[in-house]
């Protein structure tokens, strides 16, 4: 346990040691605190000037923790969904649906067809792996009341490993648990595997068996079905995993017994996922598929994922735009208005004390920075208690903002925040503070001291 | 030796609006190095004004001042400043403590523009103290202090960085008369003791006859120059009511 802590912590070194940037940041924050050593005095005489009106310095404090806490939240937001948006170059995986239909719904047989890219002639390329998708909805209610209601995604148990990028960042244990559950999937097909709120909305146990009265399929009823282990945490918590072959097996089956094929036999295929090494390989793909007689009917289309989930956003883009370049700045602007106003109050309660400083020899320039380096720490410190609150709070007591955005799973409040909430303090801190440190710089002692004054 | 304070037709006017004022009108002042000097008159006459501009926080209209080997009428204002730092100490009549800091804070605040070490600046602080007596109040705080111990640590200040000249604006302005005498006979001491240059206003006689010499100023004028036996001087310590 300790040994698995230091290593990942060595992980962790290692990884920011490789970033240039981080390196330099490094570089700059010890530079920062050899300077604080050696101004010592001045920041005692700093820190010891905003005692002088704790509640102001609180109340200003509180204003940029609150603020700094909202734009952390915002961009939390849009930078994960920048992140998905952003197109990758390698190794990434294409999508394909059908054409003209939401849910798209194709013949199961269009996997094998998509395994060979679709080709037709010699130089045709093919993806490097690719995985089917199959929705299967069942509750375990016979009268199908949808409260004991799981989503299942029938798939694969090859590709679950190889394929699925949430199940990447394993952990050694947890690693080692999936292989295990995959093959004991492969060996029954009756087994599932479900996500831990699954399991805990049906209030089953692992162990338990299960039977689902399918809700999506007519008649494709799942009896028997173990529960043999949770899924790692994630955002597939509130689903399931099944063999795919159990649906498909069940469909032939009602073929059998029927005599006819069920309504939804060649339409059981909702997506498939393509593994694909670099954007030349895709494009000829795409184009592949496009021209490919096999897919005709019904027609489909190949997205690269961020592509999909970019022209999912649509939707949303004047929206975000809105948050991004008004909301943003107008917060921005509010918290510069907020500490120009309070630590204007506080210089001009203190034109005597600034006076005094310049009779004792306090250049201009040097209660210029004073003034800025005392709205500067105001600003550091709010900014890092509350980017670093924002951080603990939202992601471990939380669990990550619940937002009604897509399909995204919890945002959670990346680590660059502990970055932002300082930065953004510092900045706003320093402009709001411009105008009142220029005008503490200006102080004229003799007007001061005179009795105009 | 020559005069450590040399002024030569020294000018001041100030613009308000549209109107300008004379304040000082062609002044001339020499002030031998190690004198106690003090500038009397009536309220209005712009001896704070000169005061000042010795002490080169202000800039003459017109006219020369040169302490020690500096001509600093014509320095700017970043230049007087770090000028200052070394060689003008300043006693206020207000005491102007800052008082979120401790006496002994207060008194270090200049030597952090100098180039010493945390050590030095003890060692200096700590002498300053002592000079002053207070030592055993370096942990207060201003407000924890009497108006005549205030002023102890205001004369601490300025005398910590060892400067050329100590200028005082009605030092004893605010205080009682005991408290006020305790201050001037401080203020004698280090002149004596330190040799210091003091350069003091006041308009209390009592307090100007502590002087080695007194200048009268009236409307930005000298007018006359008394010493602290003269007659005049004999005279009004004597109806001053104790
Ligand atoms: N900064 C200033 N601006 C305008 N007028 C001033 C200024 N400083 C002083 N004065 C004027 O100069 C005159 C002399 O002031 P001061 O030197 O303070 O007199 P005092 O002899 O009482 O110390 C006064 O009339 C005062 O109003
Ligand atoms: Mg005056």
């Amino acid at each position: 346990m300790f040994e698995s802590t230091l290593r990942s912590l060595d992980e962790r070194i290692m990884a920011f040691l490789d970033s240039p940037w981080n390196v330099v940041l490094a570089a700059l924050g010890l530079f920062a605190l050899v300077l604080l050593y050696a101004w010592a005095p001045y920041v005692r005489l700093v820190v010891k000037s905003m005692r002088r009106n704790p509640l102001r310095t609180l109340l200003t404090g509180s204003a940029t923790f609150l603020l700094v806490m909202v734009i952390t939240m915002i961009w939390s937001v849009l930078w994960l969904l920048d992140l998905v948006t952003a197109e990758r170059s390698r190794d990434f995986k294409a999508i394909v649906t059908e054409r003209w239909q939401i849910p798209s719904q194709m013949p199961f047989s269009y996997e094998r067809i998509l395994e060979d890219g679709g080709a037709t002639r010699r130089g045709d390329v093919k993806p490097q792996n690719v995985m089917s998708w199959q929705f299967y909805g069942g509750t375990l209610d016979p009268k199908k009341s949808r409260e004991n209601l799981v989503f299942f995604f029938a798939l694969d148990p090859a590709k679950v490993l190889t394929m699925m990028d949430e199940f990447r960042d394993l952990n050694e244990d947890e690693h080692l648990e999936m292989q295990k559950m995959v093959r004991a999937v492969q060996e029954d097909k009756r087994r599932i595997v479900l996500g831990r709120d699954c399991l805990k909305r049906i209030n089953k146990r692992v162990g338990e068996r299960i039977s689902l009265f399918s809700i999506n399929y007519q008649g494709i009823d799942l009896d028997d079905c173990e529960i043999i282990g949770t899924l790692p945490e994630g955002r597939l918590t509130l689903f399931g995993l099944m063999h795919r072959d159990r649906l498909n097996n069940a469909l032939d089956a009602y073929e059998r017994k029927n005599g006819s094929p069920h309504p939804l036999a060649k339409k059981s295929l909702n997506l498939v996922w393509l593994q694909i090494p670099d954007t030349e390989t895709y494009g000829k793909l795409a184009e592949q598929i496009a021209n490919s007689p096999s897919f005709a009917d019904p027609a489909v289309k190949v997205e690269t994922a961020s592509s999909g989930i970019s022209s999912f956003l649509d939707a949303y883009r004047d929206m975000l735009w809105g948050v991004r370049w008004l909301l943003v700045p107008a917060i921005l602007a509010t918290l510069s208005m907020v500490i120009a106003t309070a630590i204007s109050i506080s210089v001009r309660e203190r034109r005597i004390e600034m006076a005094v400083l310049k009779v004792l020899g306090f250049g201009p320039t040097r209660i210029l920075f004073m003034v800025l380096a005392e709205a500067a720490f105001i600003g550091l410190v709010s900014g890092a208690l509350s980017a670093g609150g924002a951080y603990l709070y939202i992601n471990k007591a939380m669990g990550g903002l619940r937002l009604p955005i897509a399909f995204f799973p919890p945002f959670r409040i990346p680590l660059e925040a502990l970055w932002w909430g300082p930065t953004l303090g510092i900045l706003t801190a320093l402009v709001g503070s411009i105008f009142p440190a220029w005008s503490a710089r200006s102080v004229r002692v003799s007007q001061v001291f005179s009795k105009l004054a | 030796m020559g005069p450590i304070v040399e002024v030569g037709n020294l000018h001041k006017f100030f613009r308000r609006g549209s109107e300008q004022i004379d304040v000082l009108k062609g002044l001339n002042l020499e002030v031998p190095e190690g004198e106690f000097l003090a500038l009397m008159g009536p309220s209005g006459s712009g001896k704070t004004t000169l005061l000042n501009l010795i002490a080169g926080l202000d800039t003459p209209s017109r006219g020369t001042i040169r302490v020690g080997d500096q001509l600093i009428s014509t320095m700017g204002e970043g230049k007087l400043a770090a000028w200052r730092t070394r060689h003008v100490g300043f006693v206020f009549q207000f005491y102007h403590l800052l008082p979120v800091l401790t006496a002994y804070e207060n008194v270090e605040l200049p030597l952090l523009l100098l180039p010493l070490s945390a050590a030095q600046r003890k060692q200096q602080v700590t002498t300053a103290l002592e000079l002053v007596g207070l030592t055993d109040r370096m942990r207060h705080r201003p407000g924890q202090l009497s108006g005549g111990q205030q002023q102890r640590v205001g004369i601490a200040r300025a005398i910590v960085t060892d400067p050329t000249i100590l200028v005082a604006d009605e030092p004893t302005g605010d205080l009682d008369a005991h408290s006020a005498e305790d201050i001037l006979n401080l203020l004698v001491a280090l002149q004596k003791s330190l040799q210091k240059t003091i350069v003091m206003v006041t308009h209390d006689p009592r307090a100007a006859a502590r002087a080695a010499r007194i200048l009268h100023l009236d409307k930005g004028r000298l007018v006359r120059e008394t010493g602290p036996d003269s007659a005049e001087s004999l005279f009004q310590r004597a109806v001053q009511p104790d």
